[in-house]
């Protein structure tokens, strides 16, 4: 069963005379209870897939294409039954946790304000904060919500945008990097997070991330992005042990564990994008046919793969 | 502690180098002071002063001493308390006249004040949420008119319009709310503007922050996100701004009051000046100083209130 469907989704934000391709025609499903990863280099445009899902791109982006979340088309959605799925039934939990806290109010006004206008009395709300800080392995989570976010370090932030997250037990949790910026201690510490919220609560989750260990050990299938297009989508196993597209092999050999080798050259310009496939132009094994014509993504082995080269040997 | 006395120290010092600066520019102003007295006292008296009257003024008032020594004792006698001289016109102390007058000159900036804050700040917050449509393009045409006309000639065409063509409040006069509907328009034009511009830039700025993105996933309205995430943040430039204003708008009550025959601090400055009565230019100048540094002293104190990372100490 399909909890999410993503068909055909284009964004793009206008810059001087042309347009800043963000993402590119993106179709995949989230199955239901399942983790769903999208890997990619920064600026691949994975976090405006994320933010294209609760509608909160900035109000230039042109998006087309369809969303639909259990049967409803988010893009139809009037504001008001918008509000009523955003944070309840799908909720984000942003990139930089020390830039989505504001830094005028207290935390426990940031917290319990979740709650509000949703038929919850504020002290029962408050009671149901408190106790999930407490299980996200937050100490002291009273003292806490008198205090500023400015009071907090890197990894309390992020435990406390969690409980955030997590107050209405969402049917979808979007993780937009959520192990970005953090040391190895509290990275650790996020990663535990992940594996907790996936076993306790089997909440359906899209995990957004460029670390590969964290997707490794979180995710159930991951789709790979490129230049705002899904390169390669499988199981995590196959992904990460025998990847078919030749940008997911550079992706994981640059890994400091196998050999950090990096990817030559850069990423293609994102408003005159390349003839033919995006990445021939950093790829090894590029034939003529590459350059030529853009590959369209494909059925092959079990998942799906946008390549050429699977397709001539 | 450290702070306030600190601050305290420099305020005093402010207005000791800004009373030191009046006096000895006052008297550098050519034409002899017990002259000018004399003319101001006795009607009919323009050419034909006796130097019999001259010296009997210059000895009543210490004129003859050095003018270092004269402000030695005007800074002692404020100093202990004795009071701030005595008019030479009125024949009164400078205290009792300011504290006829100053009531009048607070009604007048406060209530510009009010109105510049308000409806700079509402109009402000208006214009950044319809960004770059019709309603904004017209409200910054419009602020643009603001600063950019002087508070004497907004005054001439208020009275024009209002008052002699549509009759609906009177010319001049103090003393009912009537009275005080035009200058306070006229006064606040121009601090509006400037309130309105920055709130403006500054709403926008923070409804980029990614705290405001956040608490729209999180399910908030529109309404509850500004009132309670945004404003908050974006009123500490727009704080700033009201300080500064502060001097503005003082600076124009003299004006002001002039036009409208305001009885305040403003028009006594006016009329001190051409009478060359030092001790009231000099307690009017030092009543304005200290109002404005009051307002600026709260404004600092108000910052910490509307950002808890700003501490002093």
């Amino acid at each position: 069963m399909n909890l999410l469907e993503i068909r055909e989704l284009s964004v793009e934000f206008p810059a001087g005379e042309g347009s800043v391709k963000a993402v590119s025609r993106v179709s995949f499903d989230i199955r239901e209870g399942e983790t769903f990863g999208i890997i990619g280099e920064s600026g691949s445009g994975k976090s405006v897939v994320g933010l294209a899902l609760l509608r909160l791109l900035p109000a230039n982006a042109r998006v087309s294409g369809n969303i639909c979340f259990a049967g409803k088309e988010l893009f139809f959605l009037k504001p008001s039954e918008l509000r009523k799925i955003r944070g309840k039934r799908i909720s984000l939990m942003p990139q930089n946790p020390a830039g989505a806290l504001n830094p005028a109010l207290k935390n426990g006004l940031q917290i319990g304000e979740v709650f509000e206008r949703r038929g919850i009395e504020k002290k029962e709300g408050m009671k149901k904060a408190l106790g999930l800080m407490k299980k996200l392995f937050l100490q002291d989570p009273e003292k806490l919500c008198g205090l500023y976010p400015n009071q907090l370090s890197g990894g309390m932030r992020q435990r406390l945008i969690a409980a955030m997250s997590l107050s209405f037990e969402p049917e979808l949790l979007i993780a937009d990097e959520p192990t970005k910026g953090l040391d190895p201690e509290a990275r650790a510490g996020a990663v535990e997070l992940f594996t907790k919220i996936k076993n306790e609560y089997g909440k359906t989750m899209l995990l957004i991330t460029h670390d590969l260990d964290l997707a490794h050990e979180v995710c159930d299938r991951i789709a790979v992005m490129y230049a705002g297009e899904i390169v390669e989508l499988d199981e995590a196993s196959k992904i990460l042990h025998s990847p078919g597209h030749p940008y997911t092999k550079g992706l994981i050999r640059a890994h400091p564990r196998n050999g950090l080798v990096p990817l030559s050259g850069q990423s293609p310009s994102r408003i005159k994008l390349p003839e033919g496939c995006f990445f021939h132009e950093r790829c090894r094994h590029a034939a003529v046919e590459c350059s030529r014509r853009h590959p369209e993504i494909q059925n092959h082995k079990g998942g799906r793969i946008r390549c050429h080269l699977q397709f001539l040997q | 502690m450290r702070y306030f006395l600190k601050r305290f120290g420099f305020m005093a010092l402010t207005v000791f180098a800004v009373c030191a600066l009046t006096f000895f520019l006052m008297n550098a102003i050519p034409g002899g002071t017990a002259e000018l007295i004399l003319k101001h006292t006795f009607v009919g008296l323009e050419e034909s002063a006796t130097e019999e009257q001259l010296n009997q003024i210059s000895s009543r008032y210490n004129l003859d001493d050095p003018l270092y020594i004269q402000f030695f004792r005007w800074v002692k006698a404020a100093v202990t308390g004795e009071g701030i001289g005595t008019s030479y016109v009125f024949r009164k102390p400078v205290l009792y006249l300011l504290a006829l007058r100053l009531p009048a000159t607070i009604q007048l900036a406060g209530a510009s004040m009010a109105i510049a804050v308000l409806a700079g700040v509402s109009l402000g917050i208006y214009s950044a949420l319809r960004e770059n449509r019709i309603s904004d393009h017209i409200l910054r045409v419009a602020t643009l008119f603001g600063v950019s006309m002087p508070c004497f000639w907004v005054a001439l065409l208020l009275i024009l319009v209002f008052s002699l063509k549509l009759k609906l409040v009177p010319v001049a006069g103090y003393g009912s709310l009537e009275n005080l509907f035009l200058p306070a328009a006229a006064l606040s034009l121009h601090s509006m503007a400037a309130v309105m511009r920055v709130t403006r830039t500054s709403m926008l700025e923070t409804l980029g922050q990614e705290y405001i993105r956040f608490a729209k996933a999180k399910g908030l309205p529109l309404r509850k996100i500004i009132s309670r995430h945004a404003l908050k943040n974006a009123m500490l430039p727009v704080v700033t701004v009201i300080g500064f204003q502060m001097g503005n708008l003082l600076g124009g009550t003299i004006v002001i009051e002039k036009i409208f025959a305001w009885p305040g601090i403003g028009s006594l400055l006016v009329d001190s000046i051409s009478a060359r009565d030092l001790p009231v230019v000099q307690g009017c100048v030092l009543a304005i100083v200290s109002m404005f540094l009051l307002v600026n002293f709260l404004v600092d104190m108000l910052y910490t209130h509307l950002d808890p990372r700003i501490r002093y100490g």
